[in-house]
């Protein structure tokens, strides 16, 4: 009888090692673990019962190649929307002009094939900011202002811009203004101006799925208001941020492209 | 060692599949995806770098000329995630490289395959993460 009881305490202590292992050590990779879908289960609750989104990292939740049909959207449907000053800025980019083949960031909502995380900032009192890490392009960080705060009257233009959020039910919420007119949404080059103001909900639907409903007003670029969808993914346990230098050996362009020293310099970044 | 030419030109095989790992940037800008070429040769140097990882070797052509070639593969991570390290391949083996031509003629490809004299693949396989 003591001996069952010891093999059973072995047992017990030895099955979540096993449920923890990392797992490359599984024999599967995490690429081929993200191909057989996305986890299940129920969405993970902090203790104060908010949604917790800092278990993992997630891949996804914005447009790369075509902002209108993988947002959602109808081909053509953005586009209309375009004011002629954009449309003739937009009808100057071609593929290999895109700011982050030169390691700029992707901006927003865009995304890469790397991952990013959601890491909240406390104090003893609540939670003050949310950082959104981004393995890659670029490695860097978005900072959104959780305390309450509201946007400064007069923001200088930067990339990611100013960012206030908060929590509505299992919706994070973040409002950004003080872009600069940088970043392309996509690999068509969709553009915007200064003064575009966004909106991003990133509602947890489970275990392994956000959903990230995008709400852009840019009165410098579009008719209108335009809304956008995507679907975020848990990585797989195991998955990490890993560093992405991608300055550490960009040769874009450099010996690839004709002409492409006299444009950014002969140079390798 | 050296190795014995291989440069098969590619009007070869016009079902050239652009390649399969994921990048940072459209690859059809830099290379011409209607150009794939498949050459043979010796790894002389292996740069296990973001946001490319890159193989460089020397081939050997028709005239018996020696030339290095720069091969451009997945981000480093992007290639960890799949399940290879720096030391999946190692400088002097001989591999065979299938990939598609830089647009401005220098010896320079994005591969789709590296494939070792075995007939095994690195830096691949396991695509589009």
């Amino acid at each position: 009888m003591k001996k069952i009881l010891l093999v059973a305490a072995l047992a017990a202590l030895l099955v979540p090692l096993v449920v923890q292992q990392p797992a490359s050590t599984q024999g599967q990779t995490i690429a081929a673990q993200r191909r057989a879908g996305p986890q299940q289960g129920p969405v993970p609750r902090l203790p104060d019962g908010t949604v917790d989104l800092g278990d993992g990292v997630w891949t996804g939740g914005g447009p790369i190649n075509d902002i209108e049909t993988e947002g959602g959207l109808k081909k053509g449907e953005i586009e209309a929307l375009l004011l002629p000053s954009a449309k003739a800025i937009m009808a100057t980019r071609d593929v290999t002009q895109e700011p982050h083949n030169r390691c700029l960031p992707m901006g927003i909502p865009r995304v890469t094939p790397f991952p990013y995380r959601f890491v909240q900032n406390y104090t003893h009192k609540k939670p003050t900011h949310m950082f959104i890490l981004q393995e890659g392009n670029i490695h860097s960080y978005r900072q959104i202002f959780m305390d309450g705060r509201k946007h400064p009257p007069d923001v200088d233009p930067t990339w990611y811009g100013h960012s206030i959020g908060w929590f509505e039910k299992d919706t994070l919420v973040i409002d950004t203004v003080g872009y600069n007119d940088q970043s392309w949404f996509d690999r068509r080059g969709f553009p915007h101006t200064e003064k575009m103001h966004t909106v991003e909900r990133w509602t947890r639907l489970d275990k392994g799925r956000m959903e990230h409903v995008f709400t852009l007003d840019d009165p410098g670029a579009y008719t209108r208001p335009w809304t956008v969808r995507f679907m975020a993914t848990l990585s797989p346990p195991g998955d990490e941020l890993m560093e992405y230098i991608c300055t550490e050996n960009n040769q874009y362009g450099v010996f690839s492209i004709p002409g492409w020293a006299e444009k950014f310099g002969g140079k390798p970044q | 060692m050296r190795t014995k030419l291989a440069v098969l030109l590619a009007g070869v095989s016009l079902l050239c599949t652009p390649p399969a790992v994921v990048a940072h940037h459209a690859i059809g800008g830099e290379y011409d995806l209607n150009k794939p070429i498949t050459l043979k040769g010796t790894v002389t140097r292996i740069e296990w770098t973001n946001p490319h990882a890159r193989i460089y070797f020397d081939v050997a052509g028709a005239d018996g000329k020696v030339v290095n070639w720069n091969v451009e593969l997945a981000a480093r991570s992007a290639l960890a995630r799949q399940g290879w390290t720096q030391r999946s391949l190692n400088v002097g083996d001989t591999v065979t490289v299938e990939g598609v031509l830089a647009r401005s003629g220098v010896n320079m490809v994005n591969a789709r395959s590296v494939i070792l004299p075995d007939g095994r693949k690195v830096f691949s396989g396991e695509n589009n993460q």
